[in-house]
């Protein structure tokens, strides 16, 4: 009975392990009730709709070999800045397996971008980034993400009038 | 019935209700009350003795041996099954660690591949909406490595601008540089001064 026990617990606990990721383990670790954040949470399925409702096809493609998109923000700019401390905290500390490849300091905003790369070429991605306007952005990509693909598509998220008609802020929540 | 019969039946009777009756005197009694001709101050005690009379004519069927032969070997059987089970009670207790242990690999396995997000909820359900945060996401990350991107071509241009004797500075690097000899290798003196000026600018604007 004790070593059911024992085992149902060692179990549990290695489920919760491997279950956080970056997005996950900051809101269980840092969210506050009277900091609110934002989330918006994307994953395959959605992704391989959004490739077939989309004309473009280097954004198609795109779409295609990403497996999920997770977003974090707050609007609050002093919230904001508490978030992006600890957001950078909790990188340095609990995710030693990812290297930082980019990193911008601006004299209002700052961001830095960590990848992690699997065995099964699957990259994991996150993006900490405090803006302009003091405003928080922690993206987590994962899939098979093609750099110099990815770095071109500013030009083409900014022509195509679907998507950026709106605030994409705004939707979240 | 003679007077004489009835004293001696009367008199058996009294003996067998004080269980001093012999074998042979109660089967007197038996074969006394199965006559047909019993009188009628008698007659409620034909039942009791018929029964008995009944129950001990009560034999073994012919087949019995045999049946009994059949539950004797079946019970050994169903022994000998036991035996087997206890022989490998250890066996199957090594079986269920390795399937507990396999179990939890296989549910680890399959968690593991579940991109690490069991409380991964789909904020969405319809793709238009979502394909704007989608599309914010990959912009945001798009501005980041651009930002970098020009950056470092920034830099390489800044760095061939200082037109940097890059052989005999590789060559110095072997050995241990002092500030002194850093400042010989540069063809234009104020060239190190524009290096330190681009170096401390740029820390503070990027770093790649």
């Amino acid at each position: 009975m004790n070593r059911t026990t024992i085992l149902m617990i060692m179990l549990l606990a290695s489920t919760t392990l491997f279950a956080n990721d970056f997005i996950t383990q900051f809101i269980q670790k840092y969210s506050e009730e009277d900091r609110p954040l934002n989330n918006v949470n994307i994953g395959k399925k959605m992704l391989d709709k959004m490739a077939a409702n989309t004309q473009d096809e280097e954004l198609q493609n795109t779409f295609k070999e990403l497996h999920s998109i997770r977003i974090v923000n707050s609007d609050n700019a002093k919230d904001s800045r508490y978030y992006f401390e600890k957001a950078n905290e909790l990188i340095e500390t609990e995710f030693g397996d990812y290297e930082e490849v980019v990193s911008v300091n601006e004299k209002l905003s700052r961001i830095s971008v960590w990848m992690k790369k699997d065995k099964d070429k699957r990259q994991e991605i996150i993006l900490i980034s405090l803006d302009e306007n003091s405003q928080l952005s922690i993206i987590t990509v994962s899939g098979k993400i093609d750099f110099s693909t990815i770095s071109k598509l500013s030009g083409t998220l900014k022509n195509e009038p679907d998507l950026t008609e709106d605030q994409p802020e705004d939707s979240g929540k | 019935m003679t007077a004489k019969e009835e004293i001696h039946i009367q008199d058996l009777l009294k003996r067998y209700w004080d269980c001093q009756t012999t074998l042979a005197e109660e089967q007197e009694l038996r074969d006394f009350f199965s006559s047909d001709h019993l009188p009628t101050s008698w007659q409620h005690y034909a039942p009791l003795f018929s029964y008995i009379r009944d129950e001990q004519s009560v034999a073994l069927s012919e087949d019995f041996d045999e049946r009994l032969k059949v539950a004797m070997e079946q019970e050994k059987k169903g022994n000998q099954k036991y035996i087997t089970i206890r022989i490998f009670t250890p066996l199957l207790r090594i079986a269920a660690s390795l399937l507990l242990i396999v179990g939890m690999g296989i549910s680890i396995f399959f968690i593991t591949r579940q991109n690490n997000k069991p409380w991964f909820v789909e904020t969405y359900d319809d793709p238009h909406a979502a394909i704007k945060d989608a599309t914010y996401a990959l912009q945001v990350l798009s501005h980041a490595l651009q930002t970098t991107e020009e950056a470092s071509l920034q830099t390489i241009r800044v760095i061939d601008d200082l037109n940097i004797n890059w052989t005999a500075l590789d060559s110095l690097m072997a050995e241990e540089i002092t500030a002194d000899s850093l400042a010989a290798l540069t063809q234009e003196e104020d060239s190190l001064d524009d290096i330190g000026e681009f170096i401390s600018d740029h820390k503070q604007h990027e770093e790649i």
